[in-house]
């Protein structure tokens, strides 16, 4: 497999600010390669957690998604973005303080989910 | 058992065989001579046939080396030449034990070579074999196949009707997948459009119409009927064409009062596709793995639906899908108006089950068991959550209210 996913986020935003965040999953080789990825517009889940590891906010939580499989074909080269906006807040709809966080994002498949190394995510104040 | 010829044996064994030969000569006399055949392997069977006067078959009956002599008085014949094997299997020469055959191994080797070469002309036979622990032949026929066909074709060849035996069994099938292409086509498999895949929730025949019900989401477009063709279990291979969308409700705003204001809104995630002609399935019909819960995707049999039913919280409820299997759980709420992640659509009174789940298991049959093979169906599976713990199907009722009325065994 010679597929990579990794997250995009600034390394600073302001409290309050919505955070945009990108997912990206490129083939970084020289042949085709087939994706399997959840959803008629596909899946991908983003984690927010505290610099404790405690997680703050959670794109899928409670939510319930379609269990349709799609195929995708990626091209040497191309490059898959899927992208969102954290609005700050916890899945209680808290406003979360300004310090430091770190930004996961999963992609999840058939088999095992596609999952980044964490970013670092700094609130200030 | 499959077995090389007679004639490969003999060259393999060659070796054996001389050295079994040059004991004969030290065995009644001195201290117990090293055994020849020192080997945990079975020994030729060519090889005994032509060293031991009368053979007729070497097995294991509860792990006691044990043969088949036409002539019991030769056992001293037996004990030389199985010495070796006795031994690696904690036996020594006198426990062999040795039972009255009826017929030699030469003989049985012909009349098997024989009947097998000519029996599989006929219909349902599934195996030919020369049964080492019965001294026979045996033939296994598919249920309901002639017994009479395969005695008058051995007697033709000369094969004595005692030396015969007929037996009834199951026929002997590729191990495939959920993911294979699979005919009779049954619920439970994948099924292919477009660029995406799901699986089949079960077959149904409506006014007339041979049919398969899937999720409406694994259509090209999600309510509404456009024709989508299916494959199983992908467009790719040859002949996999199985049929096409005929029935897929729209999703509609003020379906019922329950309908949340802005959203779009169904009982079901169901549609409908019509068999192409000659595509076989089974009515009632959903693949069995080998257990539930336990990952595997290969078929092992079929479950077969006798009756519908609606659950309560907590029935257990069972889903046989492409990507998890047979998967299995509490039903934990029921009648859920359920709000579809990233859409504007809302699933009016749904089940959840707490069981696995995953990507490519939607449209799976959802059902109850009630003993045996025998199942009662709930429903079609449609959603999970994102860690694939709970899964959401509409209920057969639902589906029926929506699609029509619906035989489904």
């Amino acid at each position: 497999m010679t597929v990579t996913v990794t997250v995009l986020a600034p390394d600073s935003v302001r409290r309050g600010e919505p955070v945009p965040i990108t997912l990206r999953l490129t083939n970084t080789g020289k042949e085709p390669e087939n994706v399997y990825l959840t959803g008629r517009s596909i899946t991908f889940d983003i984690i927010i957690a505290r610099a404790d590891g405690e997680i703050v906010w959670r794109r899928l939580e409670h939510a319930t998604g379609e269990q349709i499989l799609q195929v995708k074909t990626l091209a040497p080269g191309e490059t898959l973005e899927l992208k969102d906006r954290w609005r700050q807040r916890t899945n209680a709809g808290a406003a979360v303080p300004s310090g430091d966080y770190t930004v996961t994002g999963i992609i999840p498949t058939d088999r095992e989910p596609l999952r980044t190394a964490p970013v670092r995510l700094r609130i200030t104040p | 058992m499959s077995r090389p010829s007679t004639t490969l044996r003999v060259a393999a064994t060659a070796a054996l065989v001389a050295a079994a030969a040059c004991s004969d000569g030290t065995r009644s006399t001195g201290p117990e001579p090293a055994p020849v055949l020192r080997t945990a392997q079975a020994p030729d069977v060519g090889s005994l046939a032509r060293t031991v006067p009368g053979f007729g078959g070497l097995f294991l009956d509860h792990g006691v080396p044990t043969v088949y002599l036409t002539d019991v008085s030769k056992r001293a014949a037996a004990e030389r030449a199985l010495s070796g094997f006795a031994q690696s299997r904690g036996f020594g020469p006198g426990e062999i034990r040795v039972l009255q055959g009826r017929y030699a191994y030469g003989d049985l080797d012909g009349w098997f070579q024989a009947v097998s070469y000519e029996a599989f002309a006929q219909g349902g036979v599934v195996f030919v074999d020369l049964d080492e622990a019965a001294n026979r032949v045996l033939v296994g026929v598919e249920r309901g196949a002639s017994h009479a066909n395969i005695r008058g074709l051995a007697a033709r060849l000369g094969v004595p009707a005692e030396a015969l035996v007929v037996r009834e069994t199951d026929p002997i099938v590729y191990a495939a997948t959920l993911q294979d292409q699979v005919r009779p086509v049954v619920a439970g498999l994948q099924i292919n459009f477009g660029n995406f895949l799901c699986s089949i929730g079960f077959n149904a025949v409506s006014g007339g119409q041979n049919s398969f019900v899937t999720a409406s989401h694994c259509t090209n477009h999600q309510g509404g009927v456009e024709g989508t063709q299916y494959f199983q279990s992908l467009a790719s291979q040859a002949n996999s064409f199985i049929g096409t969308e005929v029935d897929d409700p729209v999703y509609q705003r003020n379906l019922t009062p329950q309908c949340p204001k802005g959203k779009l809104c169904r009982f079901s995630d169901a549609s409908r596709a019509a068999y192409a002609p000659g595509v076989s399935f089974t009515l009632g019909g959903i693949a069995q793995t080998s257990g539930p819960n336990n990952g595997s995707l290969t078929i092992t049999g079929s479950f077969n639906i006798t009756s519908e039913a609606n659950a309560i919280v907590g029935d257990v409820a069972n889903k046989v899908g492409r990507t998890t299997g047979w998967t299995q759980g509490m039903v934990t709420n029921t009648c859920v108006n359920t709000g579809v992640s990233g859409t504007r659509i809302v699933q009016l009174c749904q089940t959840f089950v707490s069981a696995g789940v995953g990507a490519g298991d939607s449209g799976s049959d959802v059902f109850g068991q009630t003993g045996g093979s025998s199942v009662r169906l709930l429903g079609i599976l449609w959603g999970g959550n994102s860690q694939g713990t709970q899964f959401v199907y509409s209920p057969i009722g639902n589906v029926e209210q929506e699609l029509g009325p619906l035989t489904t065994f």
